[in-house]
């Protein structure tokens, strides 16, 4: 039974909200067909109450023949007459018959009895009455007959005595009945409302019950619909329709988190990419302005130069000429390198240049050694950041040294890194002012000692961005007097190390 | 999982409710037809009786005659027998003679008639016996027909006690007289008051049990009749020719100025009949009624001093010996001739007694 009930429940909708309202319907038809046939039999009783009735007529009607065709014999000796008794005296006799013989208490079934045992008698008399006609024995006959008559008035009296106190004993029981039938309709009334009650209250219930997933199915819809993907995910009860849209549901809920979560992830990314490219701009835009801010107009001061180099020329001034060369070939650098990133090649030249200026301004002061490894000269890297690193170093470090100030210039590839280190034998670096430089908190106390104005800060901040790394640069001295070295690491990025490799081997 | 489980659980629960109140409410609708039928469809269990007898009563409205029927159902249902009044069974009122008859055609197993000397009766009875049926006459007697059993009173011991309450009576008042002389009041005459008794015979009846009753009472007079007593009996005949007429016959006798002192009533209709003409007419204490049976009116006139006495029967007893000589007739083929119930006489002195002794029997 209970196997039985699940398998329903696992049919589909249609099946099982059918099965509720067959269910249902077939209740009320079995109410209704028994209170039907409740109807049926109690009209049945009522049509039987006056069978007693209806048969006592008959059998004076057939009496009433009987005394009808012996008289008429009797009057004119017909022979039809006489046909006509003997038929209908055989059938008062047949009717008298199912009387019954039984002294019983009660008092009709006692007057029926004699009423039949009467009815014999009076068929003798008749018959013999019929004999004496036939037999001419007219004095018999006439007794017989009185005697026949006499008979027939008893037996009527009888029945009609019989008839009537039947039909008030039948009309009590009809009254009783009719009113036992009212009763009945009104109760049969009072059990299909309770049927219909029930039934309603029943259907109510199990479809409620059939469709309560669906209603929590329509609120977490509801709930998503709303933007909350949050919600506790839906048990699938059934195997119906409902099952399925629940099932599918969750489904959906997982994807759609997991749709969410990964969108998430990558806006997460393009966002952080968006805000380096934006800071990498800020920076290098800080050391334009600042540059600007330390030229005036560097393109009517490289235009100036180069008209300057060709006089030079003209006059034949050619230490002049290349001086002025030089100055214009480092303004024009700072003007055509302003935003994109160069190769260590160009920074290299671009710090040969200022060397060279230097060395003019300061009668050659400063020695200037480089060993760079040719495969990496065309590693990219941000402008402008050697040329402040050895300004940094001769401002710093052998400005006052006086013409025994050095720097080595070095290019080197070790690990998955190129480096490039700028040494110089100047006054050294204290540890923890080298560390605050690289920290970023260092700050200069005068800043307008004729550099260009890039300070560390801005060159270590720019390489860090283009690497996307913090250890970018170190700064080491061995102690006071003992000069200081700069290395700034470059990583590979992937096809360069694969240039590089290229260019060993070729 | 759980909640679907408890969902299950209760599809299943509504489930089974549905089928358990689709159940219960058919077996309420089978269980109410049930008892509504079984009132009509009850098949009337009556009891299926040996012996099949019938009574032909002189008047079957009368309590006398009840009761009597009473006895004689009561009996008959003891050894298997029904007794019917047949006098109830039709619409008409048909004759004696006419019952009688009806009874021989319906082939019943024995017969109770209150016969008369009437030789109609007599040649009915004898058809009956012809026919195989026991006759038992009852009250009044067909001596001359083949009856089997008579049951009734003796008359004559009832005229006997008739006449001694009618000395009594005249006793009473000779008692009276005296102590009214004693008094001083002066005689209307010396000679003693004639006392008149009238005893209602019924004219349409020839039975003779009445002519012995009054001579009972005639031979106790004269028996017991002192010196100085005029006691003279008549005779009144009421005609009972038809239901009225009794009343009227007896308003009569009272309407034609001298009403005898004491009426001596035969049965119950005419001692009711007298006792209100006395009340009507005012006579009550000049007039003497003696009564016949014992009904609650009569009853109640003893105690108010209407009526002077009355007789009872033991009617339960009549009916009773009616059914045994039947049932004595149909076992041995032969039975007594006569059955004689007995008679009480009640007066002012006993009716108290009598009338609780009723009442007990009663419950």
């Amino acid at each position: 039974m209970t196997n039985r009930l699940h398998r329903l429940l696992n049919h589909s909708l249609q099946g099982k909200i059918s099965s509720i309202y067959i269910l249902t319907n077939l209740f009320v038809c079995l109410v209704n067909l028994l209170l039907i046939l409740g109807i049926n039999r109690m009209s049945n009783e009522m049509e039987l109450v006056y069978r007693d009735n209806l048969k006592l007529n008959e059998l004076t009607a057939a009496l009433d023949d009987a005394q009808n065709y012996m008289t008429d014999y009797l009057n004119a000796k017909a022979s039809d007459s006489l046909e006509d008794y003997y038929r209908s005296s055989e059938h008062y006799l047949a009717l008298v018959e199912e009387l019954g013989d039984e002294v019983s208490a009660s008092a009709f079934d006692r007057m029926k009895r004699n009423i039949r045992h009467m009815s014999f008698c009076y068929v003798e008399f008749t018959d013999q009455a019929i004999e004496a006609k036939r037999g001419r024995n007219v004095e018999k006959y006439r007794i017989r007959y009185e005697s026949a008559t006499r008979m027939y008035d008893y037996i009527n009296t009888y029945i009609g005595s019989l008839n009537s106190q039947q039909f008030k004993n039948n009309s009590v029981n009809y009254s009783e009945l009719a009113q036992a039938f009212r009763l009945f309709e009104t109760v049969g009334i009072g059990v299909i409302a309770v049927v219909i009650f029930l039934n309603v209250s029943i259907i109510i219930k199990l479809v409620g019950a059939i469709i309560s997933p669906l209603k929590t199915l329509a609120k977490s819809a509801d709930e998503v619909a709303k933007g909350n993907f949050d919600i506790a995910l839906l048990e699938v009860e059934s195997q119906d329709e409902i099952g399925v849209v629940t099932g599918a549901f969750n489904q959906m809920v997982v994807s759609i988190r997991n749709y969410i979560e990964r969108i998430r992830r990558s806006m997460e990314v393009e966002r952080a990419m968006k805000e380096k490219e934006f800071r990498m701009e800020a920076h290098l835009k800080d050391a334009q302005l600042k540059y600007l801010q330390a030229q005036i107009n560097p393109h009517f001061l490289f235009n100036t130069l180069n008209a300057s180099a060709q006089l030079a020329m003209l006059e034949g001034a050619d230490r002049t000429y290349r001086y002025v060369q030089n100055v214009a070939e480092f303004f024009r650098y700072n003007v055509k390198n302003s935003s994109a990133n160069v190769t260590v090649r160009e920074e290299i030249e671009l710090v040969d240049n200022y060397i060279y200026i230097l060395n003019v301004r300061f009668s050659g002061d400063i020695h200037y050694e480089k060993y760079v490894d040719d495969a990496l000269l065309q590693i990219e890297m941000p402008s402008m950041i050697l040329q402040p690193i050895v300004e940094n170093s001769v401002n710093h470090g052998i400005r006052e040294m006086a013409g025994a100030g050095r720097i080595w210039l070095s290019v080197y590839q070790r690990d998955s890194c190129a480096c490039i280190s700028i040494r110089d034998n100047g006054i050294g670096i204290q540890q923890d002012v080298a560390e605050r430089i690289l920290n970023g908190t260092y700050r200069e106390e005068n800043t307008d000692t004729g550099s260009n104005g890039i300070g560390m800060d801005n060159v270590i901040a720019r390489l860090r961005l283009f690497t996307e790394r913090e250890d970018v640069m170190s700064i080491q001295s061995t102690g006071e007097n003992q000069g200081t070295e700069i290395i700034i690491f470059l990583p590979f990025m992937g096809q360069e190390e694969a240039d590089v490799q290229n260019h060993d081997c070729g | 999982m759980k909640r679907s489980e408890t969902r299950k659980n209760s599809y299943t629960g509504y489930l089974m409710m549905t089928v358990v109140l689709a159940v219960i409410t058919m077996i309420a609708c089978v269980l109410i037809f049930r008892f509504y039928f079984s009132h009509f469809t009850a098949e009337t269990d009556a009891g299926r009786y040996e012996n099949y007898y019938v009574m032909i009563a002189e008047n079957s409205n009368d309590s006398l005659w009840q009761s009597i029927y009473e006895g004689a159902y009561e009996a008959g249902i003891d050894v298997n027998s029904y007794v019917d009044l047949l006098n109830g069974s039709f619409d008409n009122n048909y004759s004696k003679e006419d019952l009688m008859r009806i009874a021989i055609a319906s082939q019943v197993d024995g017969i109770i008639v209150a016969a008369d000397k009437s030789a109609g009766m007599t040649e009915l009875i004898d058809e009956a016996a012809g026919e195989g049926i026991p006759v038992v006459t009852l009250y009044g007697d067909n001596t001359h027909s083949r009856r089997c059993t008579f049951v009734g009173i003796g008359s004559y011991d009832l005229g006997r006690e008739y006449g001694k309450e009618v000395l009594e009576i005249v006793q009473e008042k000779q008692a009276l007289r005296v102590e009214a002389d004693g008094q001083g009041e002066t005689a209307v005459s010396d000679e003693p008051d004639r006392v008149e008794v009238a005893v209602l015979v019924n004219a349409h009846a020839q039975d003779y049990g009445q002519n012995i009753l009054c001579s009972g009472i005639q031979d106790t007079i004269e028996k017991g009749k002192k010196d100085g007593m005029d006691i003279r009996l008549t005779l009144i005949s009421i005609d009972d020719t038809n239901a009225f007429f009794v009343e009227e016959s007896i308003r009569d006798i009272f309407m034609e100025g001298a009403a005898p002192d004491i009426i001596v009533c035969l049965n119950e209709l005419n001692t009711v009949c007298v006792y209100r003409a006395v009340v009507d007419y005012n006579r009550v204490g000049q007039v003497n009624i003696l009564g016949y049976y014992d009904s609650e009116t009569i009853l109640k006139a003893i105690e108010r001093n209407v009526i002077y006495a009355t007789v009872s029967i033991d009617t339960e007893q009549m009916g009773r010996y009616c059914v045994d000589a039947l049932t004595e007739y149909h076992t041995t083929g032969n039975t007594s001739q006569y059955f004689m119930a007995d008679i009480k006489l009640i007066n002012r002195e006993n009716v108290e007694e009598h009338m609780r002794e009723v009442a007990e029997n009663d419950k």
